[in-house]
């Protein structure tokens, strides 16, 4: 479970989101180090979503900065964030509905990360990797929820990140397809991609990430190995509710 | 990339390239009105997949692509006929040059606006710009719209006007498919495929969707002020009424959605099947004719959505007989 220290691929430093009055992201300082696979935790509307969103440059920061291998990234272009090597796997899946399995990858190996690629070749481990091969030739309209997730999956590996932001990749699953999309995500990272989780799915994430950062209300909160952040009283508190506002009545 | 693309589709190629020489040969066998005939279909079929390459392939649908036709064809009949330049021939390629050129600029001034605008936005505002490009050439005397330009006759006068044209349009439309060609099955258009689907998600991919349709627009705009610029020395006299023509815009989408939206086969097919009919088979019931088109466009779209080459593609598949391609 435990990596070795290494050089942080992904540094947030200070970042802060307002829209308009409210602050979604306040102050977020985090370090993804390369080759792990982290989660990011945190009770709905705690401004997971609006992080993944500044990282992968859909939002520009409205303080802070974002750095990836070193170079700043934040208010790039998405489609440039994308060709420096992060791809983004969406919790609610966006197929390109009318083009096959295979296009819809093919597309992923075709664009993404820049440089020399070979696109027939990573099309195909894609595939294999999510195990989407025999359904290839089919439209991406008509597939279930589960393999149009394991779709997003090969579309983002198929663009050859370093770095892979997967938004709830296993929401909605049931434990056999939970365990498939773990199972997968540690491949990915065994290819030597970093991860970027967020879940729901607690006994997965618990499972798969090396390190969890908490957010509760645009703050980190907490950050650390699995176990200790489980036992974070404050992580507790931010999902289970404090006693005193468990029981106003009492 | 590119070259696989080619090499994937080469039956494709050598099928057109068999069309191109049956084409080159047909006016020693055909009667002047049949030239006619066909040197409008080529006209149409080439602007229908200048359309193409950004509507069918980008999902971006210009309503106002004679835009192009008419700024081309102003464009080059007003350097043409006020250049000193004594051998036609070489006034006529420069205004051509021109033309188009104008074109290219004007596509790449009006993109950054317009082109921000997505679905049926966009299509208005392409309607209002062909719109008021046609006011402003009618109504400033510099332009002559009103008054209208008589062009040089370019024909040699050993060859039928009609024939001369015939080949000019032929050349015209047969770049406009070798562009839509090499678009299509390249690494582009796998990303204007994306960008059809769902652009924001392309641009998570990388697909760097501004680029890309800023340029397809410039390539349909170019190719488009062509065929309006051979198209306006084919009539020898022009007004802004007779190149600024929303049927010319209508015709282009209609066409791609009756053959097949998305394919290059498809405005071909649309092109052909739409110009017979109106022309050949309907050309004597002048007083119905509308009336029979517009009702078999109706019919079309509610039974064949996809246009007719998806209509086979059903068909065949019904039947069983084979995985589903992507025509080009």
């Amino acid at each position: 479970m435990n990596a070795a220290p290494a050089e942080p691929i992904l540094r947030v430093v200070g970042v802060t989101k307002r829209f308009r009055g409210l602050v979604a992201v306040n102050d977020v300082t985090f370090d993804v180090p390369a080759g792990s696979i982290c989660g990011l935790i945190g009770p709905n509307g705690a401004g997971k979503s609006s992080l993944f969103n500044l990282i992968t440059g859909y939002y520009a920061p409205s303080a802070g900065e974002i750095r990836f291998d070193g170079r700043r990234i934040d208010g790039l272009d998405t489609y440039r964030i994308a060709q420096m090597g992060i791809a983004r796997a969406f919790q609610i899946a966006k197929p390109f509905p009318e083009l096959s399995v295979l296009d819809n990858v093919r597309i992923g190996a075709l664009f993404g990360h820049a440089g020399a690629r070979n696109v027939a070749a990573v099309t195909a481990a894609a595939l294999e990797l999510t195990g989407l091969a025999s359904l290839a030739d089919r439209p991406a309209l008509g597939l279930t929820v589960g393999d149009l997730r394991r779709l997003e999956l090969a579309r983002a590996i198929a663009a050859r990140p370093r770095l892979l932001a997967a938004d709830e990749p296993c929401a909605g699953l049931n434990p056999t397809e939970t365990e498939g999309v773990v199972d997968i995500l540690r491949q990915i990272r065994a290819a030597g991609v970093t991860v970027l989780l967020v879940e729901h799915d607690m006994p997965a994430v618990m499972r798969v990430s090396d390190t969890i950062f908490v957010v509760d209300a645009g703050r980190k909160i907490a950050e650390g190995p699995p176990e200790q952040v489980a036992r974070d009283p404050r992580v507790i508190a931010a999902y289970l509710g404090t006693p005193a506002e468990d029981a106003p009545a009492a | 990339m590119l070259v696989d693309g080619i090499r994937a589709h080469r039956w494709w190629l050598v099928g057109a390239g068999i069309g191109l020489i049956a084409l080159s040969l047909a006016p020693l066998f055909l009667m002047p009105f049949h030239v006619r005939v066909v040197q409008q279909i080529l006209f149409s079929a080439g602007l229908a997949v200048a359309w193409t390459i950004l509507g069918g392939f980008a999902g971006y649908w210009s309503f106002g692509n004679t835009a192009f036709i008419g700024l081309g064809a102003f464009a080059a009949g007003l350097l043409e006929t006020n250049i000193a330049i004594d051998s036609p021939t070489l006034a006529f390629v420069l205004a051509t040059l021109f033309g188009c050129a104008v074109c290219a600029a004007v596509a790449a001034l009006l993109a950054y606006p317009i082109l921000r605008l997505r679905g049926i936005y966009f299509a208005i505002a392409m309607l209002g710009v062909s719109q008021v490009l046609g006011e402003l050439t009618n109504n400033i005397d510099a332009f002559k719209g009103s008054l209208g330009i008589i062009l040089p006759k370019l024909a040699p006068a050993a060859m039928e006007p009609q024939v001369f044209y015939y080949y000019l349009f032929l050349v015209a439309a047969a770049g406009t498919l070798l562009v839509g060609f090499l678009v299509k099955v390249g690494r582009i258009g796998y990303g204007l495929l994306a960008i059809r689907e769902d652009e924001d998600t392309a641009r998570m991919l990388g697909v760097p969707t501004e680029r890309y349709k800023i340029g397809m627009f410039v390539v349909s705009a170019t190719l488009t002020g062509l065929l309006g610029i051979i198209y306006a020395h084919s009539l020898g006299y022009i007004t802004s009424g007779s190149v600024y023509r929303t049927d010319f815009s209508l015709n282009m989408i209609v066409y791609s959605l009756l053959g097949g939206i998305g394919t290059l086969a498809g405005p071909i097919l649309g092109s052909f099947l739409m110009v017979v009919l109106t022309q050949v088979v309907l050309g004597r019931l002048l007083d119905i004719h509308m009336f029979i088109t517009g009702a078999l466009l109706v019919a079309m779209v509610m039974l064949a959505p996809r246009g007719l080459l998806g209509f086979a593609e059903n068909l065949v598949r019904r039947r069983g007989a084979g995985l589903r391609t992507v025509e080009p």
